[in-house]
């Protein structure tokens, strides 16, 4: 009003012009980092295509039968799944099986969902419901600084540590892991016999921190028990007896040991994302079903658990893309050995090890090349799809949240 | 029916068995963590402290000198044996000697017992008889031993004079002579000749040793880059050797094929990796976030964009590093080299793995994480403050740059801590572009333009890879590989705490802030 | 110059500070970079003479990735690197894919010998293998004459110890695999059971560990956790894989290992390249060799090469 002067609209013009530039720009900018992260699935699309349009760029041809299905090679009695990329053109000739890299990948995260996943869920159900507030907001934070703990770190340790202690203490571990659950129950058990005053210094709340000993009491039992367990019922030689009795081989670096490590890698995402699932489920529900008499197991079990469902299902989901693409484990403490079998003791090879250890070798264009690119397209779609679904799951369950908990 | 009322309403208190095995899952995965955390700890931390050399007698008469590194069963119940590390192995060819428990008669720990870290052959472990002066006389006993010192002392210096000679001097001389070639080439020859003369003063003095089985070694002094006897160490002593110890670790670079010595470039390369990425994904990371969230129309596609841009981070690293081999490495990197390089061709310079395509690599693979924690900071805001902003005759743009942006700056900063932490552990895709083995000059230097995007570099993470799988002899690396494991792992850890605090700071300040 | 003067346009417009080459007046000075990608079993080799050669030539750098030695005629022919480290000699193919882009093949230095040797846990009483046993245990296409495979210890009519044969290897890109692929297998493929290990330090660790493992690996990387096997050859001579044996030529598991430099024949050797293999050829790098447990080269062998690279004679 003091200084109505004619620049007034010449400057207002200045400021708008410099905002519309400033939008298009930031329009621009940011459907171009867009366009660049999603370009990653277009790139290995297009550097695949070729495997199967136009016949294979040179070499033997490949096809969706000779990846995917057993082929009979010379000098083997029976169609196999060979992965043998780097043999020579002229004799014997590469060999491109993929499905034992694929079944690999499967098979190292399904081991290690069936180790995080039951870890993962009590951890989550007892950090929601039992765990008292003060611990929680201390061991949360713990437990999710294990997701940051680098995986050649993990791989290391799994390798290099413990392959080589389980392999002379099989029975010792068997053995502990035969005595937890049982140590875990009688320690429950115990407190409840235990005189009130006593009782009340252990409450549940603390149970994380107070069965830490106690955990460490069984596997310093199961040390002493192992040796008289393992000749009364094995003859002294646990891993002799899988050989002969069970028929199943034992190597060093085998499928269950992939599973521990990247079990304990991917425990703390599921843990995370369950029990955020868990403790959100509206206080309402829980509440009404303890007014009912219902115990605090029994509301997890028969409430809470089925409202938050979806969530946990989710967090599993998550658990199960990060286990299939986790590299580092799986290159260190696997072995490598491209086999087919069910055997867990066995070695494997997976698809993200394959392309680490393969592609810096793979001649650019040539066909391992391409085929190392589609094993990256497997997995980039897999994840891609596997968390969509966990997402789309998510937010229903967002949705469903809404509703309980708007309602009176 | 009646009856389980009844047994529930009698035994308030119990929960059940599931229960004490979802409590146990926590202990459980809480003593894991522990057990691992400790390990690192025990065995990193273990490996700089300087422990007792034991001299071992075997019932056979021979005599060993080293220290315990582990036990194992014989086959056949026959009792155990013992790893000891003897070093020596210029006399003995190995590093290592495993000996039956049973067989050892006698432990003892001699106080004139020596450890030399030498640049060759690795350590010695024995005693030291007699000081060779190149002039003078020799000397025995103590003398030799305070003799040694003072020579060492004074290598150390002369050592450092070296370095200094060739960093100040040498480098930036030949720096020079790249704008005038003619140069001073004689002030080159006349550098290089110090350089020799300041070697030649090194050489000469020697050592007799004799390891405890009785051989006998001359040992040049200028090999010997530290002397200790441990046996003969206080607790004092032994902590200050300690330290020092993990300082070299830190500030040394790698020895004797990555299998000794410290762990300085990689270090380095690891903050400048990380560095670069976070530069690099900053900016597109808050501009997506700022786009997706401010001025997108808030439609079905832009749903769809946020669900897609939230699942790539979920999508394996190592996809990402497939991605950043085929379009940075071969696509852009040969271009670039083919356009402005082909005068250094066929050596490449960006048509190989580098710095730049590592750490736009990494920014990619990071750029969801920055982009969802932004968005999340934005979506935080409360509408009525952009409106309040807008009502006052503010632009979009200064809307943004002067209310939203400064309010979301901690989320910002959240993301960029939360994808520096992910990026610093990440390990596989760099195998694919360009992490190296052993790059011992560090990517930034005196030399123009002072950052060298194009070279290779080394990284903790890589480090442990390769010293445990591909280096000579992977028990003896052990111990370094803890400790740059917990190196690693430490660094990890303060970022993330860093984030952890950040993200609870944020959420305080915004709890207050709804409430008005 | 054209080249320099959009490198001058690059740096304006971009405003990345990008490194030019090192100027060729100043690689007389020993100043540059040495980019190596190859052989992982050559990798110790090559960082001592790095470390060495940097002492020397302050100005020098070597830079080294280590992946397997298939890993060097890929990046030799892409021009990603101009020395590739490798632990077997160049295929047919990859000569040819070499020549087909630079019209020359490129020059071969032989700079150490090494031996593959099989290894056993320290405390297995096996002591020696004959090459059918050995292509028996190790291959699935027994092209070596064994009538039929051998999986468990029980076949080579041991007490002890029993059960499967745990087998240990290097994973397909290194130049151990594909040796002994050809030379201990008769050139057939692998059991698809045998472990891949990313480092012959990993075989070796593995199998001191597993007292039911056999593996292979090279020479340098045995440790006392091990013992390597000798070999029985068909009149039923032992082979052991000693230096002596390895420098003779009588050890039938050994090899040369080499260096490959994409220089044209008649061309000089840029000065970094040059101050290397001057080294590596020297009393000096050999001595290296030895102490990383390789086995050097007689003298005529490095005097020959010397004069074949036109470097000056031993000696300086």
């Amino acid at each position: 009003m003091r200084d109505a002067a004619p620049d007034m609209p010449l400057r207002r013009r200045l400021r708008q012009g410099r905002d519309r530039l400033a939008t298009a720009l930031i329009t621009a900018g940011g459907i171009g980092v867009i366009a660049a992260v999603m370009a990653i699935g277009v790139f290995l699309a297009v550097e695949v295509l070729p495997l199967f349009w136009g016949g294979g760029p040179g070499g033997p041809e490949v096809d969706l039968e000779t990846l995917w299905l057993p082929q009979s090679y010379p000098g083997l009695e029976a169609p196999a799944h060979r992965w043998q990329p780097t043999l020579p053109d002229s004799d014997p000739g590469p060999r491109f099986g993929m499905a034992p890299l694929a079944w690999g990948t499967l098979e190292a995260a399904a081991w290690s969902l069936l180790i995080a996943v039951p870890l993962a869920l009590g951890a989550a159900a007892h950090s929601a419901l039992f765990m008292s507030r003060r611990l929680r907001t201390r061991l949360k934070p713990t437990l999710e600084l294990m997701e940051a703990l680098p995986g050649v770190v993990i791989g290391f340790v799994a390798g290099l540590v413990l392959a080589p202690w389980l392999e002379r203490q099989l029975a010792l571990a068997a053995t502990l892991v035969l005595l937890l659950p049982p140590g875990l129950l009688l320690a429950g058990g115990l407190r409840g016999a235990l005189p009130g005053g006593l009782r009340r210094r252990l409450p549940l709340g603390w149970a994380a921190l107070w069965l830490l000993p106690w955990v460490g009491l069984v596997a310093v039992l199961a040390a002493w028990l192992a040796p008289s367990l393992e000749a009364a019922w094995f003859g002294g030689d646990l891993r002799g007896w899988i050989e002969t009795t069970l028929g199943l081989d034992y190597a060093g670096r085998n499928a269950v040991i992939v599973g521990m490590a990247m079990g304990f890698a991917v425990m703390p995402s599921i843990y995370a994302l369950a029990e955020d699932a868990l403790s959100g489920v509206p206080a309402s529900l829980a509440e009404g079903a303890q007014a009912l008499g219902a115990t605090r197991w029994q509301t997890l079990w028969r409430v809470v658990l089925p409202a938050a469902s979806p969530g946990v299902l989710s967090a599993v989901m998550i658990g199960a893309g990060r286990a299939v693409g986790e590299t580092m484990i799986v290159l260190m403490a696997s072995g490598n050995t491209a086999l087919m079998t069910a055997n867990p003791l066995d070695g494997l090879r997976s698809l993200a090890a394959s392309i680490a250890i393969e592609l810096p070798e793979a001649a650019p264009g040539g066909l391992h090349y391409r085929l190392l690119l589609l094993a990256a397209l497997l997995l980039f779609v897999f994840t891609f799809l596997v968390n969509t679904l966990a997402e789309v799951v998510r937010s229903r369950l967002r949705r469903r949240y809404r509703r309980l908990g708007g309602a009176p | 029916m009646s009856r389980w009322w009844r047994g529930r309403g009698r035994l308030p208190r119990g929960e059940g068995p599931w229960a004490w095995l979802a409590a146990g899952s926590v202990a459980l995965s809480v003593l894991l963590l522990v057990l691992l955390l400790g390990l690192l700890a025990v065995r990193g931390l273990g490996h700089f402290w300087p422990a007792d050399v034991d001299r071992v007698t075997l019932s056979d008469g021979r005599v060993l000198a080293g220290r315990a590194v582990k036990e194992a069963p014989l086959p056949g119940d026959a009792g155990r044996e013992r790893l000891y590390r003897t070093d020596n192995r210029d006399l003995d060819g190995a590093l290592w000697d495993w000996v039956p428990v049973d067989a050892i008669e006698r432990v003892d720990h001699p106080d004139d017992l020596v450890v030399l870290e030498r640049r060759r052959w690795g350590a010695f472990v024995g005693r030291l008889v007699a000081w060779l002066p190149e002039e003078g006389e020799r000397l025995e006993g103590e003398a030799a031993w305070s003799a040694l010192r003072a020579r060492l002392a004074r290598l150390e210096r002369q050592r450092e004079a070296i370095d200094r000679l060739r960093e100040q001097t040498l480098l930036p001389l030949v720096r020079r002579l790249e704008h005038d070639a003619a140069g001073s080439t004689a002030a080159l020859e006349a550098v290089r000749a110090r350089l020799r003369a300041l070697r030649a003063e090194m050489a000469g003095d020697r050592l007799l040793l004799e390891s405890v089985d009785g051989r006998r070694l001359i040992q040049p002094v200028e090999a010997v880059l530290r002397a200790a006897r441990p046996n003969a160490m206080g607790v004092g002593g032994k902590l200050v050797a300690w330290a020092e110890g993990v300082w070299r670790f830190l500030s040394e670079g790698p020895r004797a094929a990555n299998t000794a010595g410290g762990v300085w470039p990689a270090i380095f390369g690891t903050i400048l990796l990380v560095m670069l990425m976070s530069l690099l994904v900053t900016p597109f990371g808050v501009l997506a976030a700022v786009y997706l969230n401010e001025v997108a129309h808030q439609g079905r596609l832009t749903r769809l964009v946020r669900i897609g841009v939230r699942n790539l981070a979920g999508v394996p690293s190592i996809v990402y590093g497939v991605f950043g081999l085929g379009v940075f490495v071969y696509g852009l990197g040969g271009r670039l080299d083919a356009w402005f390089f082909e005068d250094a061709l066929p050596s490449p310079t960006f048509g190989t793995g580098g710095l730049l395509w590592a750490s736009l690599t990494l920014a990619l693979l990071t750029l969801p994480v920055v982009i969802v924690a932004t968005e999340e900071g934005l979506a935080r805001i409360p509408d009525r403050q952009r409106e309040g902003a807008l009502a006052l005759g503010a632009t979009r743009l200064e809307m943004l740059t002067r209310v939203v942006l400064p309010m979301a700056t901690p989320a910002m900063l959240t993301g960029v801590i939360l994808a520096v932490a992910r990026a610093a552990g990440e390990v596989a895709p760099l195998m694919l572009v360009g992490v190296a083995k052993l790059a011992p000059q560090v990517p930034v230097d005196g030399d123009f333009p002072f950052l060298h995007l194009e070279r290779k570099f080394m990284h903790l993470g890589y480090h442990i890879f390769d010293a445990a799988f591909h280096g000579g002899d992977v028990q003896a690396a052990m111990p370094l590989i803890y400790a740059t494991a917990l190196l690693l792992v430490l660094v990890i850890l303060v970022l993330n705490l860093t984030a952890i605090f950040l993200r609870h700071h944020l959420r305080s300040r915004h709890g207050t802030l709804s409430q008005h | 110059m054209m080249a320099a003067m959009r490198r001058g346009w690059l740096i304006g417009l971009m405003l990345l500070l990008v490194a030019p080459g090192a100027a060729p007046a100043l690689a007389d000075h020993g100043v540059g970079t040495l980019d190596t990608v190859g052989s992982d079993t050559m990798a110790g080799l090559m960082l001592r003479w790095g470390e060495r050669l940097g002492r020397e030539h302050p100005g020098l750098r070597v830079q080294l990735q280590a992946s397997g030695s298939a890993s060097a005629p890929p990046a030799l022919t892409a021009g990603t690197t101009l020395v590739g480290p490798m632990s077997r000699p160049m295929t047919e193919a990859e000569r040819a894919a070499f020549v087909a882009r630079y019209g020359y093949p490129p020059r071969d230095i032989v700079v150490a010998r090494d031996a593959l040797v099989v290894v056993a846990h320290r405390h297995n009483p096996l002591s020696a293998l004959s090459r059918a046993e050995l292509d028996a245990i190790f291959s699935e296409s027994r092209r070596c004459g064994a009538p039929r495979g051998i999986r468990r210890w029980q076949a080579l009519a041991l007490a002890r110890p029993s059960g499967r044969i745990a087998l240990h290897g290097r994973n397909a890109v290194s130049g151990t695999h594909g040796l002994f692929r050809r030379e201990a297998l008769c050139g057939g493929s692998f059991r698809p059971e045998v472990n891949e290990h990313p480092g012959s330090a990993a075989v070796v660790a593995a199998v001191a560990d597993d007292p039911r493992a056999l593996g292979y690996a090279g020479l340098n990387h045995l440790t006392p956790g091990v013992k390597a096997l000798a070999l029985r050859d068909a009149e039923g001579r032992l082979r052991r894989p000693e230096p002596a044996a390895v420098r003779r030529g009588a050890y039938p598991l050994a090899r040369d290992l080499h260096l490959y430099v994409n220089r044209p024949p008649d061309g000089d050797l840029p000065a970094a390249e040059r101050a290397f293999l001057s080294l590596v050829l020297s009393a000096e790098g050999q001595a290296i060799v030895e102490e990383l447990g390789f086995v050097s080269l007689p003298a005529e062998a490095l005097a020959a090469q010397r004069r074949r690279l036109g470097l000056p004679s031993a000696g300086d």
